[in-house]
């Protein structure tokens, strides 16, 4: 290798690498950018969910201990706000992690809309092997018949009749009728504003009250187990629209 | 000249950085992949998924993915590998076993299909349950009667060697290990495994051709078999009911992927390739030879049953000679090149500098 060549390689690798550099400091908007910050926070009862030696009691008078608690968030979107893609955009959420929150860099602005997805959409269940919060030492896939549980209840209660008073509710299904991801909308009446450089953190709640009783009632002393697709998990999953709501938009700075 | 004086600093600069990146070494060993292009023999129709679309296929990943298909330490007690009920000889199927074995002593509910042609298979498992290649492992490794094991004590296994690491390395880029990279790895090596070198591919490429009651055979098997067991796969993919009772297991097929009903005791119809060494047949493994098979079709179908597939509530007519000429015609279909070929044997018998030059007929290396 000659060293004029090796002058034209390392030029054209310089070139390359400052079209990147360049293009992409382009892909945030006018560089007026901030950050939305998602925190979720799991309550039942009022109180914050904790795992274990908490008892919590449904609407149908049912007590109940939970010892897992974990779903999936993803496809978050706030329309108009030229959000940059995430480095992982699927989330684990679990009532075992002290905190759960991700963050969104987007055009600082007012806005009036969130939408988020419960659940993993069905492009990413038919796409092989994934890693992250997909990944499925996660415990959150079924391996012989493919797809994401979307949320996972694990638990007692003295209302089961299975095997050691459990709870066990593995809720998943992608395709066509079965799916059970679940769309979910906030409109603000007033909008939140994102400043330049800003962070502001919108708290959701997820309200577990509402997954027995929603659009469906479900008993604990009726379905204290359910794994698979179809069925109970299309009842259950018909609650999930009523799961969440918006605690507080605080401004960080 | 300003301007020329601050580009060269910035190409420098880079370059330093360049050369100074290169020099790193992790002790993990070199990443330079040699990618693989999967040549689609003659006549077959594109693969129905393009399972190395995201999933670059090279001679380094193949070669993670055969050693960890062989390694017993995906199983719990480092006994099972994936090759123990998909072994090479039996065209990936298990040889002789109508179930297979897992740890314990336990036994499965379902006979090992052949691993075969897996680009071209739109389903995966009897019943079309996994529905993508690298997910497939994981239904295996973790069953509790199959190789019972955790996924994430398996990816602590492989951390502790240090010959993995370098393997990793040198398909992935770094010696990063996780179940990613794992179950890409290895359909590496299982959506390689094309089998499509038999008696019956020659006499269809000109290169030889059928005797006299293997053409019979032939001409009785497209009248009366290709309907499901399509050309040049030999299976159409569909999931079909075909006659046989509901066996000790309750196993329903299909209905307890779709919870249809209509499903009900379907399953897919399995490759017909290599069938003469992948016995015993059907989703139990209770029917030992290919003769029995066909009496199956004949006279064992269970017509009461709604599900039972339209192309068999009449049975199948074959006469004795023509059941004989429809057996010598499946032994065609015998690829005894693909269950030879030592680039998908163990690797112990065959690592070593030669290996990336071995390569089977439908391998050809990319030219850079």
């Amino acid at each position: 290798m000659n060293r004029s060549f090796l002058h034209k390689k390392i030029y054209w690798f310089a070139v390359i690498l400052m079209i990147c550099v360049f293009s992409s400091s382009f892909r945030v908007p006018g560089n007026k950018a901030g950050t939305l910050k998602l925190t979720f926070v799991n309550t039942a009862n009022g109180k914050v969910i904790s795992l274990r030696d908490s008892l919590y009691e449904n609407a149908f008078g049912e007590i109940y201990s939970i010892s897992k608690l974990k779903y999936y968030i993803s496809n978050v979107l706030i329309p108009g706000s030229g959000q940059l893609p995430e480095n992982d955009a699927y989330h684990l959420i679990s009532a075992a992690d002290a905190v759960n929150s991700f963050e969104i860099t987007m055009n600082a602005g007012n806005y009036k809309k969130v939408k988020f997805l419960l659940g993993v959409d069905s492009a990413r269940n038919c796409s092989g092997a994934q890693t992250g919060a997909l990944d499925p030492t996660n415990d959150m896939f079924w391996t012989w018949n493919t797809g994401y549980i979307i949320f996972k209840l694990e638990g007692t209660s003295t209302a089961s009749n299975a095997d050691l008073n459990r709870i066990e509710h593995h809720i998943g299904g992608y395709k066509g009728v079965n799916n059970v991801a679940t769309s979910i909308d906030f409109n603000f009446d007033l909008p939140f504003s994102i400043k330049e450089n800003g962070v502001t953190e919108l708290v959701i709640e997820m309200n577990l009250d509402h997954y027995w009783k929603n659009a469906s009632e479900i008993k604990i002393s009726e379905s204290p187990m359910w794994m698979t697709m179809g069925g109970m998990a299309k009842k259950i999953a018909s609650n999930f629209g009523g799961l969440f709501s918006v605690m507080q938009v605080k401004t960080i700075n | 000249m300003k301007i020329k004086i601050s580009i060269s600093i910035i190409v420098l600069f880079i370059a330093a950085i360049f050369f100074t990146a290169a020099k790193v070494d992790d002790g993990f060993g070199a990443y330079a992949p040699t990618p693989i292009k999967l040549k689609i023999p003659e006549g077959w129709p594109k693969p129905t998924n393009d399972i190395f679309a995201k999933n670059k296929l090279t001679e380094q990943g193949f070669e993670l993915g055969r050693k960890l298909f062989y390694d017993g330490r995906l199983s719990k007690d480092g006994e099972v590998s994936c090759a123990s009920c998909h072994q090479q000889f039996a065209s990936f199927a298990t040889f002789d076993h109508d179930l297979s074995h897992g740890v314990n002593n336990t036994l499965s509910t379902r006979n090992a299909p052949a691993l075969i042609n897996l680009a071209w298979m739109t389903g995966l498992h009897w019943d079309g349950g996994v529905n993508h290649i690298e997910v497939q492992p994981l239904s295996p490794i973790t069953a509790a009667n199959e190789m019972g094991e955790k996924l994430d004590s398996i990816i602590f296994k492989l951390k502790q060697d240090s010959s993995y690491k370098r393997m990793f390395k040198a398909a992935f880029g770094d010696p990063l290990i996780n179940s990613q990279r794992m179950l890409k790895a290895l359909s590496q090596y299982t959506g390689s495994l094309i089998s499509c070198n038999s008696k019956y591919d020659k006499v269809m490429r000109g290169e030889a051709s059928f005797n006299h009651y293997e053409q019979n055979g032939y001409n009785v098997f497209k009248a009366k078999c290709a309907g499901c067991h399509k050309e040049p796969l030999f299976t159409d993919n569909s999931y079909r009911n075909n006659g046989l009772p509901l066996n000790r297991f309750n196993d329903i097929g299909r209905q307890k992927i779709t919870n249809d009903p209509k499903d009900s005791l379907k399953f897919k119809v399995p490759t017909l390739r290599n069938v003469q060494v992948s016995f015993p047949y059907t989703h139990d493994g209770h029917i030992f030879s290919l003769y029995q098979v066909v009496e199956h079709y004949r006279t064992g179908i269970v017509t009461s049953q709604p599900t039972l597939d339209s192309l068999l509530k009449n049975r199948i007519t074959v006469t004795p000679k023509e059941k004989n000429d429809l057996v010598y015609f499946l032994y065609t279909l015998t690829d005894s090149s693909f269950i030879k070929d030592p680039r998908f044997g163990p690797p112990m018998y065959y690592s070593g500098p030669n290996i990336i030059s071995k390569k089977p007929a439908h391998v050809e290396p990319v030219r850079q």
